[in-house]
């Protein structure tokens, strides 16, 4: 069922060294490849057939769900909408990620539209890779939209990853949270040649003593492009932080537009904000200890993306 | 197994009106360190301590002269190329990184990742808490506990010559009689020449010789006592008049 490069694409973007055990979701080509479904947790395909929904039951622990999408078949442009309906206390795993091999020159592509719904005291751990492939000169192209809905005492920690082989990446979060909630994402993209991309974030801290952190972690390689707009809206007395930090590797290019908007006298909002080349003294650091200058330019690159 | 020849090191500057002069920094260096030795290098601030260090390690690239390590000479080699040759190096400044652990540094440092071996080189610097190796070297690290981290992958390197830059900066009174003790100790078992750029009396007192550097030349080679005249001299201020500026004094 699954051949040698849906193996690779795998478990590059989800670890995984075939079919999972537990609930699981595997699309192919737009298509539905291979599922199954938990005591805990139901996977069906929603109503007009243009992805899936995904119900976890309240007070499902330790549990996780693998949805990943692998593209291989030229000209595709797959648009999926997933829903995660995420029950009070549990405290669940979700692994997603879209693997793209390129075989020729027409174009591929991926637009995962992921909403979820966050229940009461639940805790939900959301780790999504990006990666392409391929000898082809198609277009790579992966369009992840993610909404979060956090409601009282929810949690939500996500990990976001484009590795490589991306030509052009939009990505859209957008987040709101109700009273205590938690939100922490990271994001990590290398981008390196010609590649683009735009990495756009809307945080509404719309419940009081709400707390979100978002760390973004940037590599621009070659001739590449990233672009990172993040905007902290407090309406309630919350706390909000961005971190976000680019390394320029040759002749890439960043913007970096952190905002805050406080519109709650005891709204407390941070950012940090650096690009630049990486620090002499990391790189003499590491030579010194005996690594060439481009082992110890991997190093650092690959600690940063970490 | 350390041999200076002539070292000279300048930098450009640029003056008031936009022009640019050569200023000396290290000027006309020359030694020859035995191995097996422990060496600490004092002087004022701005002398050139810190320069000649660099100088050694291919920091920064030499104005002229040679540096022969084990006879062989190495000034055309690159840091990487010192470091394979024996040398090690602890910065004064250490460097902090983003997602790079301590365990990190010394696995590139000893050149394994094996638990045995990084346990043993924790307990061989001294250092006890296990859990400390899965720091992260960022900004969140103490002044004092990132030099321990910066002594501890010097040492890992097993060099044949270490150089050590202010070690003491930021470490607690109570760590540097240790750290004094480590250092003979790498000195005695391992044979390691060792180089401690210092002002700390505790380096100055352990050092077999005793160099005196002033406006980037050695002023003095020896033991400690014989230092100890030229030191108080030096101490003296050093601030200098600047022209029409008559008010200009000494608040040591």
């Amino acid at each position: 069922m699954l051949d040698a490069l849906d193996k690779k694409l795998l478990r590059t973007v989800a670890d995984l060294e075939g079919i999972p055990k537990g609930a699981y979701n595997i699309r192919k080509n737009g298509k539905l490849l291979a599922r199954d479904v938990s005591a805990n947790i139901n996977i069906e395909t929603n109503a007009d057939g243009t992805g899936i929904i995904v119900t976890i039951k309240p007070g499902t622990v330790n549990e996780s769900v693998h949805i990943p999408v692998i593209l291989s078949q030229a000209g595709l442009y797959d648009v999926v909408y997933n829903n995660f309906i995420i029950g009070e206390g549990s405290d669940v795993t979700i692994i997603a990620g879209c693997g793209i091999h390129c075989g020729g020159l027409e174009p591929e592509g991926h637009a995962g539209i992921h909403e979820f719904q966050v229940g009461r005291k639940a805790k939900v751990t959301y780790v999504e890779k990006h990666f392409a492939t391929g000898p082809g000169r198609g277009r790579r192209t992966l369009n992840p939209t993610t909404k979060v809905f956090l409601a009282e005492g929810a949690q939500a920690e996500m990990e976001l990853t484009q590795i490589g082989g991306v030509d052009e990446a939009n990505r859209v979060n957008e987040a709101i949270l109700g009273p205590n909630s938690v939100l922490l994402i990271t994001e990590r993209v290398m981008t390196e040649g010609e590649q683009t991309a735009v990495s756009r974030n809307e945080i509404v801290l719309s419940g009081e003593n709400s707390r979100a952190n978002m760390v973004s972690r940037s590599v621009m390689k070659g001739d590449s492009k990233q672009n990172f707009y993040a905007t902290m809206d407090a309406q309630a007395k919350c706390f909000g932080h961005i971190e976000c930090d680019a390394i320029i590797i040759d002749n890439g290019t960043n913007e970096t537009i952190p905002a805050l908007k406080a519109k709650h006298p005891d709204a407390e909002l941070t950012h940090e904000a650096s690009i630049g080349k990486i620090a002499s003294d990391q790189l003499t650091k590491l030579m010194s200890l005996g690594l060439t200058y481009d082992e110890a330019v991997n190093r650092i690159i690959q600690g940063f993306l970490k | 197994m350390l041999e200076l020849k002539d070292l000279f090191f300048s930098v450009p500057v640029t003056d008031g009106n936009g022009g640019t002069s050569m200023r000396t920094i290290i000027n006309g260096v020359n030694f020859a360190f035995e191995k097996g030795k422990f060496y600490a290098v004092t002087g004022p601030n701005g002398s050139g301590k810190t320069t000649l260090a660099k100088l050694i390690m291919g920091i920064n690239p030499i104005t002229s002269g040679e540096i022969l390590f084990d006879g062989n000479n190495i000034t055309g080699l690159s840091i990487t190329e010192r470091a394979k040759a024996g040398i090690s190096y602890s910065f004064q400044q250490p460097a902090r990184f983003k997602g790079i652990t301590f365990r990190d540094l010394l696995a590139i440092a000893a050149g394994t990742d094996d638990e045995a071996t990084l346990l043993a080189l924790l307990r061989r610097v001294g250092i006890c808490s296990l859990s400390f190796l899965d720091q992260p070297v960022d900004t969140k690290l103490s002044g004092g506990e990132i030099k321990k981290i910066e002594l501890a992958t010097t040492i890992a390197r097993s060099p044949k010559l270490a150089i050590y830059d202010e070690p003491d900066t930021g470490i607690d009174l109570w760590t540097i009689g240790p750290m004094v003790k480590l250092l003979k100790r790498e000195r005695d078992e391992n044979h390691t020449t060792t180089v401690v750029v210092s002002h700390n009396r505790a380096f100055l007192e352990a050092a077999d010789i005793v160099l005196l550097m002033n406006q980037g030349q050695l002023a003095y080679m020896g033991q400690l006592e014989g230092a100890l005249p030229l030191l108080t001299d030096l101490s003296i201020c050093n601030y200098k008049a600047c022209g029409s500026i008559d008010d200009v004094r000494c608040f040591r």
